[in-house]
């Protein structure tokens, strides 16, 4: 059974998170970093735990027939960095969630992004990329005043 | 007389060949509090598990060639990772070590049955790490796996017929700024997460060498002799920010599958 029509939009992605996040086992062998799947649905249930947080999702198909999916995120260690505790994602929410999909086809993807419907956003990693991006464009502007050798 | 100069002897001997153990020149560093992942820098977050000078040089460079500023950080970090595993890692590796199966990542212990790391993972697990100071002892606390250590101050080596254990035994001294810390006794496991994930044996020992620059960095570089697994010692480094906000939750952890289910997606 696949989600319905907003439910499942697969796309070529490089893998957008940072690659540290898995510590606990490889991502790789078990999620598809090349597509996204983007679920539209409800929260059933968030679990805030280690080695990796979860939620399940009810998402109902054309026919109004539910599958339950499993988002699986990085551990609450690594969240509680980026301001996360268990109520940042509530049972009852209606929201569009993306991930990477698991490699056997199970209904289960590696969270990337969350959109509420307030149009509010929870992307994977936080600001961490953006910041190693702007320490980045300081070197290259750095770089470029630097006196030629 | 003689059995008195034997005993003098013997007493000499024994003073010369003791390791001695340095007493601290200097106030002892304040290494004290909590910290977690590494500053949001290129070269800091390649640090987030464990890094090599090798790997490091190797960003630097891909960094500072403006023929990589359009490109992603991932695919930069990925490129020096992969340097590093070819440059340093891998000819480190004695023949059995390289012989050996690399462990199956879906059967991860760990993951799959919430099996708490050993020492040589544990050492480089990111997050939090509290580090609390006193003057016998040293309590290094990790947010991964609510892990405790104890580094015994002045003590030269473990005590006789002690065990092995998953996190060895440590003894450790202060060098002016650093803390010095030798750990022995340590059983077989797995090798840090993400830079070389083989198995270790149980001859594995390390030295590590704690230091805070500023107070808003703590610096390790550790390094790791294994014969059985490595012709020359390993040394890897790894960094983390002064984190005060951070608190170490109790781990919680949640098998992803039962006992019997490896392998298998939960």
């Amino acid at each position: 059974m696949k989600p319905s029509a907003l439910g499942l939009i697969a796309t070529a992605v490089g893998v957008a998170a940072l690659a540290p996040a898995f510590a606990h086992h490889s991502f790789a062998a078990q999620f598809d970093g090349n597509n996204t799947v983007t679920l539209d649905g409800t929260v059933k249930e968030f679990r805030f735990v280690n080695p990796h947080a979860l939620a399940k999702i009810d998402v109902a198909d054309d026919k109004g027939t539910v599958q339950e999916w499993t988002v699986e995120f990085d551990g609450r260690l690594n969240l509680t960095n980026f301001g996360w505790t268990e109520a940042t994602i509530k049972p009852g929410e209606h929201v569009k969630i993306s991930g990477n999909p698991e490699r056997t086809g199970v209904p289960r993807i590696f969270f990337t992004k969350l959109v509420r419907a307030d149009g509010s956003e929870l992307v994977r990693g936080g600001d961490r990329q953006n910041a190693i991006e702007e320490d980045r464009r300081l070197r290259a502007a750095q770089r470029a005043a630097a006196p030629a050798k | 007389m003689f059995h008195r100069a034997l005993l003098l002897l013997t007493l000499a001997v024994a003073a010369c060949s003791a390791k001695p153990v340095p007493e601290p020149t200097s106030p002892v560093p304040d290494l004290a509090g909590m910290y977690s992942d590494p500053p949001n820098t290129a070269l800091d977050m390649f640090c987030f598990f464990a890094c090599t000078d090798v790997g490091l040089r190797r960003l630097e460079a891909l960094l500072d060639d403006p023929a990589n500023d359009a490109k992603p950080y991932t695919a930069l970090s990925e490129d020096a990772t992969r340097h590093q595993l070819d440059e340093y890692l891998r000819p480190h590796l004695t023949e059995a070590a390289l012989g050996a199966p690399m462990p199956d990542p879906m059967k991860d212990p760990g993951y799959l049955h919430c099996e708490p790391w050993g020492f040589a993972r544990q050492l480089f697990a990111p997050h939090q790490l509290e580090i609390k100071q006193y003057p016998d002892r040293v309590e290094l606390h990790y947010g991964e796996w609510d892990a405790h250590r104890i580094v015994h101050l002045g003590e030269r080596a473990p005590p006789a017929e002690r065990a092995h254990v998953p996190m060895g035994y440590s003894v450790g001294h202060y060098e002016g700024d650093t803390l010095v810390v030798e750990t022995t006794l340590v059983t077989a496991n797995f090798g840090p997460t993400r830079l070389w994930e083989g198995l270790h044996s149980d001859q594995l020992t390390a030295v590590e060498r704690y230091r805070r620059p500023t107070p808003e960095r703590l610096e390790l570089t550790a390094r790791l002799a294994d014969p059985a697994t490595f012709r020359e010692p390993l040394e890897l480094k790894k960094i983390w920010r002064f984190a005060p906000e951070q608190e170490i939750a109790p781990y919680d952890c949640e098998p992803a599958a039962p006992k019997g289910a490896e392998g298998k997606t939960p």
